[in-house]
């Protein structure tokens, strides 16, 4: 174990003295963040939901204005023949149906029906019902204190009828929220550094295993590797120190562009930790396996760079990373899907935007794994010292 | 009981039908000797070197170091030698310090004990002052130093150098062939591989000869030069008809082996000062006239194209 972190540290102390790896390891992703990030517009993160308002009666009208007011969601009008397109192509996380009635409900002190549309497992849309279900509750819970107000005004005890509405308003639900299936999957499409920060951090990770790369390809050329295993040094040591390598330097490079992300671009990663952890691991895992295996497959520094500077762009753009995959067609998105990175940066702007716990990141993080060991079994396989 | 025992030692290359880079090569190296290795490029050195520092695996034989066995037990072979391979294999952007520390943790070396040998190897290889320079600021032969200091931290029982002064200045070469002779003295054992016949002459307690694989020749320098007994060497260069002249040469009397190497002729004979006459006659005598003539004496060289037919720094 010894002889693994000496492995890793010494190829960490390698890429600090290289001047050249600091511009893709910080700078480059700092500076595409934030073009990118300008680039799409500063716009709101909080989740948009369409909103369709049937009822048009006083209660309806402010719950519409309580919802406005939400940090977590942003509401956009919309009829009610829109809200399936703007689900199904990602303009809206989920569609608010405020049926007629809404408001008589609510004065009748009667259970009040709203119907959210949406992807049933967007957890977009759980985010937006959870809000709905919280803005709708202060709603009639205000509107019922009121009524039990007027009936006890001027009177020093409680009247019965006062009593008779205030037990029946705990008995009853203040609002019944039912769900239907909008017509095509939909999600929150982010914006603004939301979209940028994770996406050029997964990016630059992937380049950033040029300098890790050529390391190795490096010491294969001047016979430093070969060297090694006439050492105490065994050959499995030997990978997991290079695999090693690789993995503090990502991670270290995470973060990094998280920090700057949260401090500077206002990035919220910070919202579940241990979810973000394993983002963290699952991508650094990746990297420095894809990274390993790249290093083993090739022979020159040209070879090198090119199948990185392929690899990465293939990957990012697939992955999300540049684009929102919402707004792209059924069939890229489901190819990006197949990818880890796509479900990391998922994962990770779930964390930021949609309040993504450690349940939510945990299908990301057994992809990842699954495609590291793949990764790592066939860079073992191929692992050469010259 | 000798330190190394080489025995019917082969490695083909992608076997059956990939290249035999040894063959069925035994030897044994005492301790306290320096044994060298000599032959040109391709010849099998360093895929020997190889095979006894445990990187590659013999297809056939063994060879045991200390006793351990290089196919049985390499871990233990790996305890007790240190190797110094051809190219510069330390790492140019760290320090001689750090690079000195980092190879003696790759050798299990620790704590105190690993300061104190770091300490101890920058002396022997006259780099205290320098110990906190980058190795990418030093010359080529204060590179060698570092590459030879590393093999020497864990105090191995016998070094390996791969032909250690390749492309380098004399100085430098100097300097680490002093630097191997005082190893000796220390009673280090040193197998070493060369294509100069200077080095292996003037460093080596026995010389192996390989050539395309096998070892042709075995023992002491004086032992070696006596296979080609009083024979000298006769390089001649003519201003036409070399060839012609070659098998001219090669039937007259005195002349043991006459061949064509490059632009000159190269002739084993046994007594120069009475042969030369003769080729200068032979040599009128074809309508060729001797643009120069170099006599050497008895030497490693002689002994290779006695033994091969060639030169051998071809």
């Amino acid at each position: 174990m010894t002889r693994i972190l000496t492995l890793a540290r010494k190829d960490l102390l390698e890429t600090r003295r290289d001047r050249l790896s600091a511009i893709f390891i910080v700078i480059m992703p700092i500076a595409f963040t934030t073009f990118f990030g300008l680039m799409f517009g500063s716009g709101s993160d909080r989740l948009a939901v369409a909103v369709h308002d049937a009822d048009r009666g006083a209660q309806s009208q402010e719950l519409v204005r309580a919802l406005q007011q939400s940090d977590a969601v942003r509401v956009v009008p919309k009829g009610a023949e829109e809200l399936d397109p703007w689900i199904a192509d990602g303009r809206a996380a989920a569609g608010l149906l405020i049926p007629e009635g809404f408001s008589a409900a609510v004065q009748a002190g009667e259970p009040a029906e709203l119907v959210i549309v949406s992807d049933q497992t967007s957890s977009g849309a759980q985010a937006i019902a959870a809000e709905v279900r919280s803005a709708a509750g202060d709603l009639v819970a205000a509107d019922r204190a009121a009524r039990i107000g007027a009936q006890v005004a001027g009177q020093s005890e409680v009247p019965e009828a006062a009593r008779a509405v205030a037990t029946l308003a705990m008995e009853r639900p203040a609002v019944a929220l039912t769900s239907v299936s909008a017509t095509a999957a939909a999600g929150q499409v982010p914006t603004g550094f939301t979209l940028s920060s994770p996406g050029m951090m997964v990016n630059f990770i992937m380049f950033s295993l040029m300098t890790a790369g050529m390391a190795v390809i490096m010491e294969r050329k001047n016979g430093t590797l070969r060297r090694l295993v006439t050492t105490r040094v065994r050959r499995w040591e030997l990978i997991a120190g290079k695999m090693g390598g690789m993995f503090a330097l990502t991670f270290l490079q995470q973060i990094l562009l998280i920090g700057v992300g949260q401090l500077f671009f206002g990035v919220d990663y910070l919202n579940d930790p241990a979810a973000l952890l394993l983002m963290m691991v699952a991508l650094s895992l990746v990297a420095s396996c894809l990274g390993l295996l790249l290093a083993s497959l090739l022979s020159s520094e040209q070879a090198l760079v090119a199948a990185i500077v392929l690899t990465s762009m293939g990957v990012s753009a697939l992955s999300g990373a540049w684009f929102p995959l919402e707004i792209t067609g059924d069939s890229f998105r489901a190819v990006g899907h197949l990818l880890p990175t796509a479900w990391i940066l998922d994962g990770l702007r779930g964390i930021i935007a949609q309040g993504y716990g450690v349940a939510d990141v945990l299908p990301a993080f057994g992809l990842a794994l699954a495609w590291s060991a793949g990764l790592f079994g066939l860079a073992v396989a191929r692992f050469r010292l010259s | 009981m000798s330190i190394v025992e080489a025995q019917g030692l082969s490695k083909q290359y992608d076997p059956p039908k990939g290249v035999l880079a040894v063959d069925g090569v035994s030897f044994a190296i005492e301790r306290g000797e320096i044994f060298s290795l000599l032959g040109p490029n391709g010849a099998g050195k360093s895929t020997t070197i190889s095979m006894l520092s445990c990187l590659l695996r013999p297809t056939d034989g063994d060879a045991f170091v200390d006793g351990h066995s290089i196919v049985g037990d390499p871990q233990a072979v790996k305890q007790v030698i240190g190797v110094v391979p051809q190219d510069i294999a330390v790492y140019p952007d760290m320090t001689a310090r750090e690079n000195l520390l980092f190879w003696g943790r790759m050798y299990g070396l620790a704590g105190a004990e690993l300061k104190t040998r770091v300490d101890e190897v920058l002396e022997l290889i006259s780099l205290v002052d320098r110990q906190k320079d980058r190795v990418d600021k030093f010359s080529g032969g204060m590179k060698r130093r570092v590459n030879i200091g590393v093999a020497l931290l864990h105090k191995p029982r016998i070094l390996y150098l791969d032909e250690p002064t390749v492309g380098i200045d004399p100085q430098s070469r100097r300097s680490i062939l002093d630097g191997i002779l005082d190893l000796r003295e220390q009673g280090m054992t040193v197998l070493y591989t060369t294509h100069y016949m200077a080095e292996a002459q003037e460093l080596s307690d026995r010389i192996g000869i390989v050539d395309h694989g096998k070892l042709i020749a075995l023992g002491t320098h004086a032992e070696l030069v006596r296979i080609v007994g009083e024979e000298a060497r006769v390089e001649l260069t003519v201003d036409k008809g070399l060839e012609q002249m070659v098998a001219r040469w090669s039937a007259l009397g005195g002349v043991s082996r006459a061949v064509v190497e490059e632009e000159h002729a190269e002739l084993l004979v046994e007594d120069a000062n009475a042969v030369l006459p003769h080729l200068f006659e032979e040599a009128a005598a074809g309508g060729s006239r001797i643009t120069s003539v170099n006599v050497s004496e008895p030497n490693l060289e002689l002994v290779f194209l006695h033994l091969t037919g060639r030169a051998l720094r071809d």
